[in-house]
């Protein structure tokens, strides 16, 4: 890490309690970075063989920033996505969020960890095949001791806003990919957490219903301000992104702002998704445009 | 990779472009303390899961039935059995008695009362009375009589509230409540009610009415003015003799298996004692001092049969010679334990086998649920309300049996005791061929069969819920 870097990142503070979540404080100084990733190295090992998943990763995510993770299939990202999640240890490296470091915390303090400030989106839903839809949105608030009646009136809402408001009792079987995504996200943004992440979100579906989904997603994030991180190999997907990263055999290749973001325009006052909008989007040729950007 | 950084371009703040909605992120979320699933919760989610793999859980809680029923039935035919036991030894005599006697054993610690209090002092020990036998009438030192007959019986010296938890019973009256003192007072047995002489000294036989009902004792004891008089020793004696009013505050129901026997009458040790100085004073009996007091024979009352041997251990460490029932219970006991732990052991095996299908079926369904926990733990589930939901679930299947089974093995028991067919014939077969045959379920039983099938199941549950706390965040991830 050179000197600049440094300075740029700051150690973190002692991860006590009263940093966590959104300390905007103690971030204001990373100017509004609510994520970093510092020197991250994954290696497997199988039978002997050490599989270098990631080279080493710097990274800064700021507050309310829609990032993609954009790679080839083995290219790390999914393994960059989790650790960053704190689902998986780094090798080497540290992952900050919200001023803690993820990367140091036992199993349980990344329990309550994630249910404050983690949303995800699975790319197979993982929905629990038991539960109605409202049921599977409000699951993380059953994980924080959230009533019934508060956490079901909140699912309700969530649901509406996906546009699942006639699928409350419906379980997962009897709905559609799409439809079943579309749950995810809600369950991901129920607790309005700082940080969602999402890997290969639109993985099992068409493309048609992948806008819809992509849409959603992203006017969800803005609409609660969040900060969204996509993980996808798919370049029309990058497109809906303030920023793209772009991941070839574990390392950033590349990492440019998308200057034509669709949808242009935050439907924030907007809760019923706009079919139009789609039509609107431009092709692909943005992103392409901002990794030359940057190389040059 | 520094490069790279830096060629983006930190102008543009997203933050500060959307910063115009800040109303919407976490409403009242601060003011709720995060302590992870309530308990309804979990309860309704354990109970949730159990449903869903109805058949799985049914077979399961089908085993913990089977073993509870086996493990409280075969109990219940242990009590039963235990019952009948005690009611055969009952008919043996009081078996927490434990007779001292004292005939000529020379030892070192006279049996006086100083000795009784140190035995009162044992462990276990309810009461100890002295019985001191003394004889009325022609041979003895004192008369007693109603004027017409005199009592012929003997008189022993007893401690009145070491009787009373002797578990005496009364034909009428009962042993005097010592508010006055136990001065003139007396019991007096049953079997005693006709031994009396007339005045010439004949005695008075027991006769049969003209309908066959034994004739009325000569002497009603219960009402009858009576007086107890010193005797002379010595016929030239001219000095009047003195005499003493007595009162009978009951009889004894005859009761062959007592010591004291309920031939006698019964007076306060201390009064008897002092009736001895006074026919020593009126007959000028010098008493030896040197002669040490002692007792014959003493009866000591323990709390349980379990207490016996060990205070008659240590009554005879005092060098006396002692005499329980305990050698004759002991070894009845000791087969019927016997056989009360093969018939447990039968119940136990079967819930053991119980718990083994509880935790197999705990393990098969945290492997098949691998991806839902990793799930869970992704959407932040706390590590111990994982551990609880499956923990609940192992201890659901064990309650549910355990109640399941608690309500059969009554059927079961109804059946044992009604149509008894069972009871003689298996009873033989286990090789409990006299007793046996019927079945107890106390209270205590019931509820004990079920929280030991739930405590079975929580113990069952344990690895198999270690197992899914240890279950990876990232098998929510993996594609299988
Ligand atoms: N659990 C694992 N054990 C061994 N190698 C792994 C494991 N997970 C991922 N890898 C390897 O790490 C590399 C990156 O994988 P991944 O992050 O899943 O890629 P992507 O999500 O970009 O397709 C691949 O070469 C993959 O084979
Ligand atoms: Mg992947």
């Amino acid at each position: 890490m050179t000197a600049v870097e440094e300075r740029l990142h700051p150690s973190p503070g002692p991860p006590g309690k009263d940093s966590a979540r959104r300390p905007k404080k103690a971030v204001a100084a990373d100017d509004g970075v609510i994520l970093q990733v510092r020197g991250l190295r994954k290696v497997y090992e199988v039978e002997d063989e050490k599989v270098v998943a990631l080279g080493k990763i710097s990274l800064q995510i700021k507050k309310g920033e829609i990032c993609c993770i954009l790679g080839t299939s083995g290219s790390g990202k999914s393994t960059l996505l989790n650790i960053m999640a704190g689902l998986e240890k780094p090798t080497r490296g540290h992952v900050i969020i919200a001023g803690r470091e993820v990367t140091a915390m036992s199993e349980k303090e990344l329990a309550v960890f994630r249910r404050q400030n983690i949303g995800f989106i699975f790319q197979s839903y993982n929905l629990m095949p038991q539960d109605t839809a409202l049921e599977n949105v409000a699951m993380p608030l059953v994980f924080k001791g959230v009533p019934k009646k508060e956490r079901e009136a909140r699912a309700k809402k969530m649901l509406a806003r996906v546009g699942l408001k006639g699928r409350m009792k419906h379980r997962p079987s009897q709905m559609s990919g799409g439809q079943q995504q579309r749950v995810g996200i809600a369950r991901a943004f129920i607790s309005q957490p700082p940080v969602v992440f999402a890997d290969e979100p639109t993985g099992n579906l068409d493309s048609h219903t992948t806008t819809e989904v992509m849409e959603m997603i992203v006017r969800m994030a803005r609409r609660y301000h969040e900060t969204l991180i996509i993980v996808t190999h798919d370049g029309d997907i990058a497109r809906y992104a303030d920023r793209i990263v772009r991941l070839v055999d574990g390392a950033i290749v590349s990492d440019t702002e998308n200057v034509s973001v669709v949808p242009r325009e935050e439907p924030e006052t907007v809760d019923q998704p706009a079919q139009t909008q789609s039509k609107r989007t431009k092709p692909l040729a943005d992103s392409k445009q901002g990794q030359n950007q940057t190389k040059g | 990779m520094n490069d790279i950084k830096k060629a983006r371009p930190a102008g543009k703040s997203p933050p500060a472009r959307r910063n115009r909605n800040p109303g919407h992120s976490s409403p009242s979320k601060a003011h709720r303390p995060d302590k992870g699933m309530t308990r309804r919760d979990t309860i309704l989610m354990c109970i949730k899961n159990l449903c869903r793999r109805k058949v799985r859980t049914i077979l399961t809680v089908s085993g913990v039935i089977i073993g509870t029923c086996a493990i409280t039935v075969m109990v219940s035919l242990g009590l039963g059995m235990q019952k009948t036991l005690e009611e055969t030894l009952a008919q043996l005599g009081d078996l927490t008695i434990i007779n001292i006697y004292n005939y000529g054993t020379s030892t070192e610690q006279p049996l006086n009362d100083e000795m009784l209090d140190t035995i009162r002092l044992q462990d276990g020990v309810v009461a100890v009375t002295p019985v001191y036998n003394t004889y009325a009438s022609r041979w003895g030192n004192y008369t007693f009589s109603n004027g017409k007959y005199t009592y012929d019986g003997q008189i022993v010296g007893v401690d009145f509230d070491a009787l009373r938890s002797m578990g005496y019973t009364f034909v009428e009256g009962d042993f005097p409540t010592g508010e006055n003192g136990y001065e003139g007072v007396f019991v007096i047995g049953q079997d005693s009610l006709y031994s009396y002489t007339d005045k010439k000294g004949n005695y008075v036989q027991q006769t049969t009415k003209a309908d066959g009902s034994p004739s009325d004792p000569p002497v009603n004891v219960m009402k009858d003015k009576l007086t107890l008089t010193i005797n002379k020793s010595d016929q030239s004696n001219t000095k009047k003799q003195p005499s003493f009013k007595i009162t009978c505050t009951g009889i004894l129901t005859s009761d062959y298996q007592r010591n004291p026997s309920t031939y006698g009458v019964f007076m306060d040790i201390h009064y008897v004692k002092s009736l001895e100085k006074e026919y020593n004073k009126y007959n000028g009996v010098k008493v030896d001092k040197n002669k040490v007091e002692a007792y014959d024979n003493v009866v000591v009352k323990v709390q349980s049969m379990g207490d016996v041997q060990e205070v008659e251990d240590y009554i005879k460490s005092f060098g006396y010679n002692t005499n329980s029932m305990e050698s004759v219970r002991k070894p009845i006991q000791d087969q019927a334990n016997q056989q009360q732990m093969i018939l447990g052991s039968l119940g136990a095996i079967s819930l053991f086998v119980a718990a083994l299908s509880i935790t197999n079926t705990m393990v098969m369904s945290v492997y098949e649920r691998t991806r839902e926990i990793g799930v869970m733990k992704v959407l932040g589930c706390s590590l111990s309300d994982i551990r609880g939901v499956f923990l609940m679930e192992a201890g659901t299947i064990g309650f549910t049996g355990g109640v399941i089974g608690v309500g059969i093995s009554y059927i079961v028991s109804f059946i044992i005791n009604h149509y008894g067919g069972m009871g003689g014939d298996s009873g033989g077969m286990l090789g409990m061929a006299s007793i046996g045959g019927s079945s107890i379920i106390p209270f205590w039983l019931a509820l004990g069969a079920i929280a030991f099938a739930t405590l079975v199941g929580l113990l069952s549950g344990f690895s198999p819920a270690n197992r899914a706390v240890k279950i990876s965040a990232l098998s929510a991830i993996k594609q299988e």
